[in-house]
């Protein structure tokens, strides 16, 4: 079961913080708004799922925490690790390659 | 509000409340701050999405610290996830609906059909064959074996209705991309 829910795909919330954070080292509050404006503000994560899944990354080492100067008001600042960077790259080659032929079958349904 | 969202951090697991709480403490703060700026229904929509976010995700790490692994589909919502699990059919609870309307209509009638004969001071046994001719006795086995043959149908095309059978057509490790570890 645990193997079947690591090799699943990541979720929508999990691709967004990964996104976000493969910019640059951002806090908590700087990834809600920066997740808000990639998607145009479709979606709009609670703290309470951003903290789950910055959590679930962490165990999983695909982020880690970062010495920020922000650290000191309370703002713990997050930055992709090397394996998380290389799994987000899979992603979305993965994501690239659905997308390629949902494009073909959408044309070829349209002609 | 802030005190509403730090009483729901305790409903955390100790072990996290220490790591996290300060930090999601901070980030509610200023959360609030913006939602403040909003109108009165955004207000409220915001605060919401955040009670349920917290709540949800006490009630995730709990499971996570019983059962030692994440739960994936119960943490996200799942707009980019595909569910392979079975889902029950609209027609299909339409049509046990239906069915079940019917049995109680048939006993009922009964009842009503019992309560109509005049009583009698011999209890009714039960049908002995000699009082069924040929006839009826093979009409009667034609009508069970056509209400069978037409539930088994109707209970076919509700399978197909769901999608199960596509399931044999599921070739493991079709699809594109290979195995990875996932969040």
């Amino acid at each position: 079961m645990e193997e079947l829910l690591a090799n699943s795909p990541v979720t929508e919330p999990v691709l967004l913080i990964l996104l976000s954070l493969a910019e640059r080292p951002r806090h908590g509050y700087a990834i809600l708004q920066d997740t808000q404006e990639i998607t145009a503000g479709r979606v709009r994560l609670s703290t309470g799922t951003l903290y789950g899944a910055l959590t679930r990354l962490l165990d999983d080492g695909w982020i880690e925490r970062y010495e920020s100067e922000d650290q000191s008001r309370g703002k713990q600042s997050y930055r992709l690790t090397a394996a998380g960077r290389r799994n987000l790259q899979a992603e979305v080659s993965r994501l690239k390659q659905l997308a390629r032929v949902a494009g073909l079958r959408v044309a070829r349904k349209e002609t | 509000m802030l005190r509403l969202y730090r009483s729901l951090l305790f409903l955390y697991p100790h072990s996290y409340r220490c790591v996290y709480a300060g930090e999601m403490l901070s980030v509610l703060a200023e959360v609030d701050l913006e939602a403040s700026r909003g109108n009165r229904w955004a207000r409220i929509a915001w605060r919401a999405r955040e009670v349920g976010g917290l709540l949800s995700g006490a009630f995730t790490e709990h499971a996570r610290q019983l059962t030692g692994f994440y739960r994936t589909p119960v943490l996200f919502p799942r707009r980019s996830r595909m569910r392979s699990e079975f889902r029950f059919p609209k027609a299909t609870g339409i049509l046990m609906t239906l069915i079940l309307v019917a049995v109680i209509m048939a006993i009922e009638k009964a009842k009503a059909i019992s309560a109509s004969l005049p009583p009698t001071s011999t209890p009714v046994g039960p049908i002995q064959p000699e009082h069924l001719s040929t006839v009826t006795s093979f009409l009667v086995i034609l009508a069970l074996a056509l209400s069978a043959a037409a539930i088994g149908w109707l209970v076919v095309y509700a399978l197909r209705r769901s999608g199960l059978q596509r399931l044999s057509d599921v070739r493991p490790g079709a699809a594109a991309g290979g195995n990875k570890p996932a969040a």
